[in-house]
């Protein structure tokens, strides 16, 4: 309960609530010490405040005053929790006493957000960059849904248009005697300054100011011309549709056998090289439509040879990537560019065939865009995916926030070892930098281009407390930090302080085994786990890590007798978490080789940012019955699908309801239509009804699929249950091959995975040997 | 004696003292000598179109060289032509050994054979060159207009065509920098083109595209189906390519509207250009790319120097040293622009460069591009349609006649001659494919070329020789047609008679471009030097040749008695004058015109006509469709021949000038002018044309200009000076008998040939 009050009111989760009291400790218990974090988690209690939070004047802290902080209201001063600085208030907190104190004091606003009246209010960039290598029908729907976007914008939003095939074409949106695109080679990468002397736009350089001496002629400054490209919405809406209604697939001729040369490199190369020119650091989102493959220029992953197919995670093991390479050192540099500059890059990625994700991904990865995946534009997932892009929340404000940092600020004793998430670090050192790294390390404030409400960072800590010293004031702070642009335009800052108790160093073991939060931890583990294999490029060492990580918390955290396993035991609040692993090793997340490496891409992006419910939906589907006698969550097994239940599976990408054997036949048999079975019908719409609720509030929207037993699309519900009854069982001393027709034995999944029971078994075994 | 000297003129044959004798322009102005034939019915080509240095072919070299006059010829082989035969038939008739097109001078050998008049084969007639197209019979063959005409023109059946015929393409590259709108000419070109638009030689084939450029390059999508005309700019100049593989060139029917559209915005849509730099090259490259699967004309105009990107140059011209003695940099600075001009010509693509520039362009390399793809350089120097409205008028008149003149694609021209005679060198706007061969991807009717040749073999036992000039091109129509000119000319031993057949212009007309490669190749002053020894060596021959030279004579026969006038005034011509100071592209543009203007057009230029208009008469006018048309006589162009108070007219090839002196009488002012005095004509005039009075002065003068423009391929614009404006040293600076600084005055020059010639 403290947990989930905790989630709710801060946004915070640690994955051990308290602390060892010192390092080596730390060390022994396996699971880091480490929070997630959802920045800009809806709160909707918070109350308006329009000053400059107050900092600490202590050089290298600058922590925010909080409830926290002690403070004196006769000598108006406020010692930081962190550094002890006593702080005097400024002249404008004159007024305080205990009776009347700012709401930042309020203990219940340990999180609160400031809105910076002083910084200039910026309306929101939207930068579109289309493919037109696609069909008419794709191009058509494409240009719906934008055409449909506009009118989802603000009204002072700016807007700008590239589209791109074989060539990049960059459109003037501003009223201008003639339309114009700027067309730039699609082979050629372009530097951000050749992106700047083509399109006239950014600051006049010294060297243009100079040429030209005596010239009577006044020209107009290069720099008036910024806003050409990128224009309020409200003013070339309709030049923009013009645009839109006028634009024709790609040109040139595409030879039988060949692939579209398709140039969405340098497209979205330029892209940023303009957002760069033009507005630095200001909220921008470059909103890239994928039809296929970049096949062209920098950045290509496949070249236009039909024969030969893109790569698969098979030619990735063998080392058998012509392009890849490459591409990822182009698309990583371009990520690391956009990001300097505070812009988001959102992937909208629908082709029937892999459009270059993997090597892609590092642009929406390190910016916060979106990553979205389908099979056409022309689909209502498409469609109403997008839609929600432009989402708004109870204020009419969009569900975004752009150009953000995190910073965090810590206790002496508690360092920082990295982050997790969609974000790339900010290269801020300070003395709460840890010596280990752990994720994005080396710094103590992270940039996230692009924040949702539902961002959800990782936060990895460090016990620097060294053995036998002592723990200071029993408790440890944590502040977090965050700065970002709002979708209405103002800055704001929104700060969460937390504190957690130190254990005990005699005593303090039971403490910390109460204090474990088992999600928070399956979730730091499993990004953790994601981070390794997306660095080291080797499955297998993955889940080797896993098993040991596993293997030694049962060890650290379990009760038993050595070498005897049925001896073991759990502590209560860690029951599930060796199912989470179990399931996490089962999971597309680390077995690659189902997917393709885009889809890899595309799930892993998802569970680096979504929050902790949602990861471990990701990691350990949800279940649902829907029968006669109600509604239950089931374990996810295959025990669990039964004849005469409705079941709901929730792997958060996909949505999927399956009628059991019987259902699936009353319904054949049409009892639904008949008005005396009116309660089947009932049963019939719940988890439907539910299962639009589900896809209602995410985001990108899950596939949705209704199934029964025995349809083709029920191998997503099997291939995500744990297989108790397999063919396999029989081997590891199960009962005998389950008679298929048994109505009370569930149905057998064929699959070569152990069981979940066979794994907990193993798990147990290796727990109490001795020499493990 | 008087009796001898009376023989000799009448044989044309008397010898003329220069130094005695110093009005040597006729006043009913210079006509070119006719080669006199045997068979004198026989129709020889137009001088006009065809002419050769001697009408008198030397027998052999040995004979040529001691006459000490080039041997060479001048073609206008496109000239617009008021009556032109067109044969339509299934078989052309050539000869099977050398390919000549039967002609009037061949030898018919009975009804069913002809020999060849240049190689002497003995040819078989097809039974159709018996039918009478005229009379629709069969007979005679020497009724055919093949052998009734020196200059007929075929329609060529298929074998003559390699592919289908191009539709008319045309391609306008323009000049969108800074400095290009400041000078106002991007709205002149629009507006010139959209009222023209109707009258662009062309089928509904035609196709039309237009490129911009400034740093960067600019193309234009104009689709049929689109409803706005689109820019496309290019930024990426080093690396040049097309933006859109269609709708870039379209055709001119179907896109019309948009056409419009677009000339009527361009000017708008440069006009806050603010892009100082120039990528002509870039832009050069892209017209190349585009037109290369069709071929046509591609229009350049440019107003600076090209800067960035492929071909980009740097100024090389150094103002204090316009007026030394020798000029530097006269040749390319590199040979991007040949190479680019070369590619063009393999693709049936001409580029004609317009330049108007105020600062140094680089004419001594951009030329190139034109030079080699067989295209016209049209220089406009200080173009401003406010700050220079004299250069306004001359430009649209030249552009309008651009525009809508007469145009051939994908020609060549062959030149065959007399088996023993051999083409040497040519000169023009071409590009040589084999010896006798010019690639001419466009041929215009104001083109004109120079071949010079050499007797390879003695012409023992021929009576005449004869040249053959076939230009095969299509037509604007897409047609394929062949147009051939013969030229017959006697053939004689006689160094005497050569000399005395001597065509002066065409002479000079040769001396002239032969410099301009002596100036290209070697140095100014070579050239300046080789045109005074081409001169004294004439002269010198022929006073070798004469029996009792007198002493203290500089003797001329007829032939050449204006050879030296009209080298001093080639020497005097922007080309290669020294002393004054002449911008570098000046001299070069100068020197492209002497290469390739056909005569007439090039002799005016270099001695402007100039005529007393202040007391014009009937006497001796022309009578031309009811219309008096006052002959006033030629002048020489001396400041010695303009009364006090006269006007003068003078015809300077691109404008006439209107020079009034201060005596002139009001009376004349206010019959002309419409002002009542001198003092009261508004300054600068530029009338254009002379105000319509209802007087008799008004009448003539109208008339007389009327009949001047009529013989240019298009008007001038006539600028009225007063003898008292400082703007009067653009009509003085021609008069070219005059002292100058650095250079002789005309009896000064003939002083000297005197002291050369022994
Ligand atoms: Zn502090
Ligand atoms: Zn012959």
């Amino acid at each position: 309960e403290f947990i989930e009050a905790q989630e709710n009111k801060e946004g915070v989760r640690f994955s051990w609530n308290v602390w060892p009291s010192n390092r080596i400790e730390a060390t022994r218990m396996v699971v880091p010490v480490a929070a997630t974090y959802t920045p800009l988690k809806k709160r909707d209690d918070l109350p308006p405040i329009c000053y400059e939070p107050l900092k600490c004047t202590q050089m290298q802290c600058g922590a925010i005053l909080n409830p926290l902080c002690q403070v004196d209201f006769r000598a108006k001063i406020w010692v930081c929790c962190f550094c002890f600085q006593r702080n005097p208030f400024p002249s404008s907190y004159a007024s305080i006493s205990e009776q009347s104190q700012p709401a930042e004091l309020f203990s219940t606003f340990s999180t609160i957000e400031y809105t910076l009246m002083r910084q200039q209010n910026l309306p929101p960039i939207f930068l579109f960059v289309m493919d037109t290598c696609v069909d008419e029908e794709e191009l058509g729907a494409l240009r719906e849904s934008i055409t449909m976007s506009l009118s989802l914008m603000p009204a002072t939003a700016l807007v700008g248009l590239i589209t791109f095939g074989r060539h990049v074409h960059v459109h003037v949106l501003a009223k201008e005697v003639m339309r114009k695109q700027y067309v730039f080679p699609g082979a050629k990468d372009q530097t951000a300054k050749t992106v700047q002397e083509y399109l006239g736009v950014g600051l006049r350089t010294t060297a243009q100011a100079q040429q030209m001496p005596g010239q009577a002629a006044p020209a107009p400054q290069p720099g008036q011309m910024n806003n050409r490209f990128l224009q309020p919405v409200q003013e070339c809406e309709i030049t923009l549709q013009d645009i839109l209604a006028d634009l024709r697939r790609d040109p040139w001729p595409v030879m039988t056998g060949k692939r579209s040369l398709r140039a969405s490199g340098a497209a979205l190369s330029i892209a940023i090289g303009l957002l760069e020119a033009c507005y630095p650091n200001t909220g921008a989102r470059i909103l890239t439509f994928l039809g296929g493959a970049c096949s062209y220029g920098p950045g290509m992953v496949v070249d236009d040879d039909l024969r030969k197919p893109i790569r698969s995670h098979h030619d990735i093991e063998k080392d058998n990537c012509q392009y890849m390479k490459k591409a990822i050192k182009f698309y990583e540099g371009l990520a690391k560019r956009v990001s300097d500059n505070g812009h988001i890059v959102d992937l909208y990625a629908c082709a029937l065939d892999q459009v270059g994700l993997h090597e892609m991904k590092y642009c929406a990865n390190f910016t916060g865009g979106h990553m979205v995946l389908g099979d056409s534009f022309n689909s209502s997932l498409f469609r109403s995916t997008f839609q929600r892009v432009f989402a708004r929340d109870e204020k009419n404000n969009l569900e975004m926030a752009f150009n953000a940092t995190l910073e965090v600020k810590t206790s002496r004793e508690l360092k920082i070892a990295g982050a997790l998430g969609p974000c790339v670090s900010a290269h801020e050192k300070g003395p709460n930098v840890a010596e280990m790294e752990i994720g994005i390390g080396n710094t103590t404030k992270w940039k996230l281009c692009g924040l949702t409400p539902n961002t959800t960072m990782s936060i990895f800590f460090e016990v620097a407390n060294q053995q036998g010293s002592d723990v200071p004031g029993g408790r440890g702070h944590v502040q977090f930090i965050t700065r970002y642009q709002h979708s209405s335009g103002q800055t704001r800052i929104r700060v969460t302080t937390v504190a957690r108790n130190w254990a005990d160093a005699q005593t303090g073991q039971h403490s910390i085994a109460l204090g474990f939060d088992q999600e928070a931890a399956a979730v730091l583990m499993a990004r953790l786990a994601v981070h390794r294999s997306e660095t080291d490029q080797d499955g297998t060492d993955v889940l080797r890590w896993v098993d040991r990580m596993l293997i030694r918390l049962c060890q650290k955290f379990g009760e038993f007798t050595p070498n005897d396993p049925n001896s073991y035991r759990f502590q209560d609040n860690f029951t599930m978490y060796p199912q989470f692993m179990f399931h996490l090793r089962r999971s597309q997340f680390l077995q690659v080789f189902n997917n393709s490496p885009d889809e890899t891409s595309f799930y892993r992006c998802m569970l680096n940012r979504e929050s902790v419910s949602e990861c471990l939906t990701m990691i350990q589907p949800v279940l649902y019955s829907y029968s006669f006698s109600g509604l239950e969550a089931v374990m996810l097994d295959t025990s669990s699908i039964q004849p005469d239940r409705i079941l709901l599976l929730d792997t958060f990408f996909l949505v999927l309801i399956f009628l059991g054997e019987t259902m699936a036949a009353w319904k054949k048999q049409g009892y639904q239509e008949q008005e005396e079975y009116a309660s089947f019908k009932e049963l019939l719409q719940v988890p439907v009804d539910d299962a639009q609720d589900i896809i209602a509030n995410r985001f990108p929207i899950p596939r949705y699929v209704e199934t029964e037993q025995g349809g083709s699309q029920a191998r997503f519900l099997l291939s995500k249950v744990n297989p108790s009854q397999t063919h396999n069982n029989a081997m590891y001393g199960g009962s005998a091959i389950p008679d298929p027709n048994s109505t009370d034995g569930g149905a057998p999944v064929l699959t070569d995975d152990v069981s979940l029971q066979v794994f907990m078994e193993h798990l147990k075994k290796l727990a109490v040997t001795t020499n493990a | 004696s008087v009796t001898r000297d009376g023989w000799n003129k009448g044989w044309g044959t008397h010898q003329i003292d220069l130094l005695q004798h110093r009005q040597v322009v006729p006043p009913g102005g210079i006509v070119p000598p006719k080669p006199v034939l045997a068979q004198e019915y026989l129709p020889n080509c137009s001088p006009d179109i065809f002419r050769c240095t001697l009408t008198k072919v030397p027998e052999n070299k040995n004979v040529l060289q001691k006459s000490k006059l080039p041997f060479g010829l001048l073609i206008h082989p496109f000239r617009d032509l008021e009556h032109l035969p067109v044969v339509s038939c299934n078989t052309i008739v050539r000869c099977r050994s050398c390919r000549t097109y039967i002609n009037p001078f061949v030898v018919f050998k009975g009804d069913r054979r002809w020999e060849c008049n240049l190689c002497f084969r003995v040819n078989e007639l097809p039974e159709e060159f018996q039918y009478d197209p005229v009379s629709r019979t069969y007979g005679d063959p020497s009724r055919r207009p093949e052998v009734r005409e020196a200059t007929i023109e075929f329609i060529a059946p298929q074998e003559y065509m390699l592919r289908p015929p191009q539709p008319a393409t045309y391609l306008w590259v323009l000049d969108v920098t800074r400095q290009a709108v400041d000078t106002g000419y991007l709205k002149v070109v629009c507006d010139v083109l959209i009222s023209h638009l109707d009258k662009i030689p062309g089928d509904r084939r035609t196709m039309i595209g237009f490129i911009t450029f400034s740093s960067s390059v600019h193309f234009y999508l104009m689709g049929e189906d689109q409803k706005n005309v689109q820019m496309l700019e290019v930024g990426e100049v080093e690396d040049m390519f097309i933006p859109n593989p269609e709708d870039l060139l379209v055709n001119l029917d179907q896109s019309r509207n948009l056409v419009e559209d677009f000339l009527t915005t361009l000017p708008d849509a440069h006009a806050a250009s603010c892009h100082t730099q120039s990528a002509l090259g870039a832009a050069l490259q892209a017209a190349f790319k585009l037109m290369s699967p069709i071929g046509g004309r591609i229009t350049v105009m440019t107003t600076t120097l090209p800067t960035v990107g492929p071909g980009a140059l740097k100024p090389r011209e150094d103002p204090n040293q316009r007026a030394s003695k020798d000029i530097q940099n006269m040749g390319p600075a590199t040979d991007f622009y040949k190479k680019l001009a070369l590619d063009c010509s393999g693709q049936q693509i001409a580029v004609d460069l317009f330049a108007l520039n105020s600062q140094y362009v680089d004419l001594a390399t951009l030329s190139g591009v034109s030079k080699f793809s067989g295209g016209c350089i049209h220089h406009f120097p200080n173009f401003h349609v406010a700050r220079n409205p004299a250069s306004h008028a001359p430009f649209v008149s030249c552009l309008s006649r651009y525009i809508t003149r007469k145009i051939g694609f994908e020609a060549v021209m062959r030149i065959r001659a007399t088996r023993g005679l051999a083409i040497t060198n040519f000169h023009g706007s071409f590009f040589v494919r084999s010896t006798d061969l010019l690639s001419l991807p466009n041929i215009n009717p104001d083109a004109g070329f120079g071949m010079q040749v050499n007797i390879e073999e003695p012409l023992h036992n021929i009576r005449t020789a004869c040249f053959q000039a076939a230009l095969l091109y299509t037509s604007s129509k897409g047609e394929r047609r062949i147009r051939v000119h013969t030229l017959c000319l006697p053939v004689s031993p006689n160094q005497h008679e050569i000399v005395t057949a001597a065509d002066q212009e065409a002479v000079v007309g040769m001396l002239a471009k032969m410099a301009v490669d002596r100036c290209l190749t070697s140095s100014l002053s070579d050239a300046r030097d080789a045109l005074v020894n081409a001169t004294v060596d004439a002269l010198m021959a022929y006073r070798c040749g004469l029996s009792h030279p007198a002493h203290g004579t500089l003797d001329a026969p007829p032939t050449l008695q204006l050879l030296p006038l009209l080298v001093l005034a080639v020497m005097k011509s922007v080309a290669f004058r020294g002393g004054l100071s002449t911008k570098l592209d000046d001299r070069l543009f100068t020197m492209c015109q002497l290469k390739s203007l056909p005569l007439r057009q090039m002799l005016t230029h270099v001695y402007p006509d100039l005529y007393p208009v202040h007391a014009m008469s009937e006497k001796g006018a022309l009578d031309i469709d009811d219309q008096i048309i006052p002959q006033p006589g030629r002048l020489h162009l001396s400041a010695e021949r303009l009364e006090r108070c006269g006007a003068y007219l003078m015809d300077a090839g691109n404008t006439i000038f209107l020079y009034i002196r201060c005596g002139i009488s009001s009376a004349w002012v206010e019959a002309t002018l419409g002002v009542p005095s001198y003092a009261v004509i508004p300054q600068p005039l530029f009338e254009d044309p002379l105000p319509e009075l209802d007087t008799t002065e008004s009448q003539m003068l109208r008339n007389f200009v009327a009949h001047i423009q009529r013989s240019k391929p298009y008007p001038a614009p006539i600028v009225v000076l007063k003898e008292d404006n400082p703007a009067r040293m653009l009509f003085i600076q021609h008069l070219v008998d005059d002292r100058t600084e650095g250079s002789h005055s005309y009896v000064e020059f003939l002083q000297f040939l005197k002291s050369q010639v022994k």
